[in-house]
């Protein structure tokens, strides 16, 4: 009796609680691109592209956009503005781009992402980019490439990641990073070309702490950035100019594929501040050198000198643009806190790492030459 | 001594029908010495039936009685009376193929079993003759558990024939057989079969008690014991393995299991069995062990395909969608935003439509049988998606549900899948995939607390014996099975000595004996 009692209540639990806490796939409005923007009057205007399935294609299709836009005062504030002019429920859980404009990325960026952390149901492991000017514009632009602009803009990043240009990072890898005073983000930074219809990458947006300061790396120095911090995407490409003479001009390049890097970061201290060496050997692929003759060894030394001296001189410029934005993408800080506390507590970080002595040496080992001799 | 007489015991089972030892107890009545009354109390007892022949002999003094329809008239001829006409002996009481009892109660049951019975005036001795017509199909390979190597018999209908599949493949003195007799109006006759000798005697006794306990009027396949002789009625699983195949049988009956035998029916039931039993294919042994291991490992899955795929499904795509991997977001959207149903509903009659059509199928004649296939399969299923009322998402997972649960090697247990899918796309519907957990959990407490004739059903993972786990998810080479399962907890553990002695100091011991030789 006592059983069957039990068995009744389970059913009814089970039952009776019916689907009061279904989510229906269907009757989701899914957010799949978000930017964000501050208005004259300092509200945040949050432009979302909406996925549009195709209704009654006999194929799996990709679906189109729809835009909207919803002025708040706040992260939240602007989506139910959003949602007041949507069908169904807005739901950003499948997220696949977060754009931050120029503007909001100067202020404060975080204040944009605290939402995104604080919330469950968002997806953190959508892409993040800072945009010149305007976010919102990136989805005036169409596109043929791909039916929807922010897949075509999740493309783009996952390639400037494959290719050493950015981190490829994503609002929850950023996060321990804002908070860290130790070291600091570098996101990919795009822009709208509206009279070529064109989304470009433009480089490396570099921050301190939680604001964009202004200054950019573009992609060349985006790629020699990644390599002294250990984080060669699956293709680091160089294409330097090795010689004055030459004919045509374009025999004067060599392109190279980095195949294997060693990077050497040093933190010296010495009395109440630290001086860093950053020693990054490039073992590369000649991929591209019209003049050939890479089979004689002087040559090859010779041009392994150029490289080395040219790469050399660009990784200071990186270092005084890093320290000029007052940017600690390398995380010197965070191991001078870790290896030498005590140098570390003397310092105040915020002011002295535009002054530490940074000194980077690339060197350039040339290993292979393709497959032509 | 004991060997001797064993083996004479066998010899005499097999040699004459069984039924002597039969263990229904009824009352005897001894017979009576005037012919008349011997023949009006065995009319009587068989109700005045018309097929009762009674053939009066030596100007009524005698009487040969027989059913006609039971009895092959060949048989009575030759082995009755053409023996007579040879003039050796004076009467047919005489004969010396025939049988002799004193009890009419007796000779009740073998008429009904198809002897002629000869009884003479004056005489309380009635002789009986072995003349049943035998109607047997031939021993072909069974339909439903079908094997591309080895061997291709499978059981019949006759008890007899399916022993002797038996012990034409398992030559040993030690396989026992024991007969019962079943069913107080059908008298069935059955028997189990065992390995005297591996086989628990514990077991043996247990599986006797439960034979014996069985009251019923009617039993008239292996399925009516199954349910009289199993450990939890109540289980949605089979605890007896039921199988067609004499090499499945002796596999089984030599890990120290017992094989329970029907007249009437080419099932054979194993007693005990384990979840993972249900899993093993002969297919298995017959194919290279990789091979075997693989698609072993293939049908495993498909156990947890068939209970909770649709269930899988439904959870996403009612309250979880965020595990939907990005790239697959677009396509899925757009094919359930049209729909009308909620998901529940929509598995629900596809569920439903797939059984129909599988029932309907296999009930039909061959040809039609396809027609509703092709019909049902091709027709309603594009018709479905067509009308806006089934995703074709919900129409693959389904389809592929129906399909894991098919790979099952058996019937009862392919059908147990099919059915526990309800009760998880239920919970799945309500709660999501903390439904989907409890409901697993739920069966998993089940399997782990089932038995099967006292031995645990989960066996050799719940208890654990990592052993036995050697010829469960996978099956290593037959030569380092060296012990049998535990499942049946067998007297004798070790199934092989030393195997492969050749490979492992192989060169050694060739060089030592060419050493010797020079």
């Amino acid at each position: 009796m006592k059983k069957k009692g039990l068995l009744l209540l389970f059913c009814c639990l089970v039952l009776l609680t019916g689907c009061w806490d279904q989510r229906l796939f269907k009757d989701a409005k899914l957010i799949m691109g978000a930017t964000f923007d501050l208005t004259d009057d300092g509200q945040v205007k949050d432009t979302v592209s909406v996925l549009i399935p195709d209704a009654g294609t006999e194929r799996a299709s990709e679906g189109s956009a729809h835009i909207e836009t919803g002025i708040g005062n706040n992260l939240f504030d602007a989506r139910s503005k959003i949602d007041q002019q949507l069908a169904y429920k807005f739901d950003p859980s499948k997220l696949e781009v977060l754009l931050i404009g120029e503007e909001i990325a100067k202020q404060d960026i975080y204040s944009i992402l605290d939402g995104y952390y604080r919330a469950p149901r968002n997806n953190l492991s959508a892409e993040i980019a800072v945009v010149e000017g305007e976010a919102a514009e990136v989805f005036t632009i169409t596109t043929d490439q791909e039916p929807r602009i922010s897949e075509h803009i999740v493309g783009l990043l996952d390639a400037v990641a494959d290719t050493t240009h950015s981190h490829g990072d994503n609002v929850q890898l950023i996060c321990a990073e804002l908070f860290e005073p130790g070291i600091d983000i570098a996101l990919p930074l795009l822009s709208v070309d509206k009279d070529a219809n064109k989304i470009n990458y433009k480089g490396l947006a570099l921050f301190h702490d939680k604001q964009y300061h202004g200054t950019s790396l573009n992609a060349e120095q985006a790629t020699l950035l990644l390599l002294m911090d250990n984080k060669k995407g699956k293709v680091a490409r160089i294409t330097r100019k090795v010689s004055e003479k030459g004919e045509p001009r374009m025999a004067r390049y060599l392109s190279a594929e980095v195949t294997k890097h060693n990077r050497d970061l040093k933190i010296i201290p010495s009395g109440g501040t630290v001086s860093v060496d950053i020693n990054l050997d490039l073992y590369v692929n000649v991929v591209e050198y019209p003049l050939d003759k890479l089979t004689d060894p002087k040559k090859i030394t010779e041009l392994e000198k150029k490289l080395s001296e040219t790469l050399t001189k660009e990784a200071e410029e990186v270092i005084s643009l890093l320290q000029e934005a007052h940017s600690d993408v390398l995380g010197i800080g965070r191991r001078t806190e870790a290896f030498h506390y005590d140098t570390w507590k003397q310092m105040d970080w915020e002011e002295e790492f535009k002054t530490i002595t940074i000194t980077p040496k690339v060197n350039v080992v040339i290993q292979e030459h393709g497959t032509i001799g | 001594m004991r060997y001797r007489r064993r083996k004479s015991e066998q010899e005499k089972l097999m040699e004459e029908q069984p039924g002597s030892e039969a263990d229904v107890k009824e009352p005897a009545q001894p017979s009576y010495s005037q012919l008349s009354r011997n023949i009006e109390y065995l009319t009587k007892a068989l109700k005045h039936s018309n097929d009762l022949k009674v053939r009066v002999l030596n100007d009524g003094n005698a009487a040969l009685l027989y059913f006609e329809t039971l009895a092959d008239q060949e048989k009575v001829q030759e082995k009755i009376f053409t023996q007579m006409e040879f003039g050796k002996w004076d009467s047919i009481a005489e004969l010396p193929n025939g049988k002799h009892t004193e009890d009419l109660e007796e000779a009740l049951k073998v008429l009904l079993r198809g002897h002629a019975l000869y009884i003479e005036d004056g005489n309380k001795k009635l002789s009986y003759f072995s003349v049943t017509t035998e109607i047997n199909r031939s021993v072909e390979e069974p339909e439903n558990e079908k094997v591309v190597r080895g061997s291709h018999e499978g059981f019949v209908e006759n008890l007899m024939i399916n022993i002797n599949l038996l012990r034409k493949r398992l030559e040993h003195r030690d396989l026992t057989i024991k007969f019962f007799r079943v069913g107080k109006k059908t008298n069935t006759n059955i028997a189990i079969a065992y390995m005297d000798g591996i086989t628990n005697p514990e077991l043996v006794e247990e599986v006797e008690k439960r034979i014996k306990s069985v009251t019923a009027d009617t039993i008239l396949s292996p399925g009516f014991m199954e349910e009289f002789i199993e450990d939890n009625p109540g289980s949605p699983f089979p605890q007896v393995l039921s199988t067609e195949r004499p090499d499945r049988v002796i596999a089984n009956v030599m890990s120290g299991k017992i094989a329970l035998i029907a007249e009437g029916s080419p099932t054979v039931l194993i007693l005990p069995s384990t979840f993972f039993m249900f899993y093993q294919s002969p297919d298995d042994y017959n194919s290279r062990w990789f091979s075997g291991t693989f698609i072993r490992i293939i049908r495993l899955m498909s156990f947890l395909i068939a209970i909770g795929l649709p269930a899988m499904y439904i959870a996403i795509i009612g309250f979880h969608f965020e595990v939907i991997p990005d790239d697959l977001v677009p396509p899925v959207k757009s094919a359930i935003d049209q729909i009308a149903y909620p998901p529940f509903v929509e598995a629900f009659i596809m569920v439903v439509i797939i059984e129909l059509i599988r029932e309907a199928g296999m009930r039909l004649p061959q040809p039609v049988g396809q027609t509703i296939g092709i019909v049902g399969g091709l027709v309603i299923g594009d018709a479905v998606i067509r009308a806006g009322l089934i995703s074709n998402l919900m129409v693959i997972v389904v389809a592929l549900t129906a399909i894991a649960s098919f790979v099952v090697p058996s019937h009862e247990l392919s059908t147990t899948l099919r059915m526990l899918t309800f009760p998880l796309i239920i919970l799945a519907s309500t709660l999501g995939f903390i439904g989907i957990v409890f409901g697993i959990m739920f069966i998993l407490i089940h399997l782990v607390k089932l038995e099967s004739f006292g031995n645990p059903y989960f066996a050799p993972v719940s208890p654990l014996r990592l052993q036995d786990l050697k010829d469960t998810f996978v099956r290593i080479p037959l030569f380092k099975l060296d012990n049998r399962p535990k499942d049946a907890n067998p007297i004798k553990e070790q199934s092989m000595g030393e195997s492969r002695e050749w490979k492992r100091n192989g060169k050694s011991k060739k060089s030592k004996q060419t050493k010797k030789s020079k």
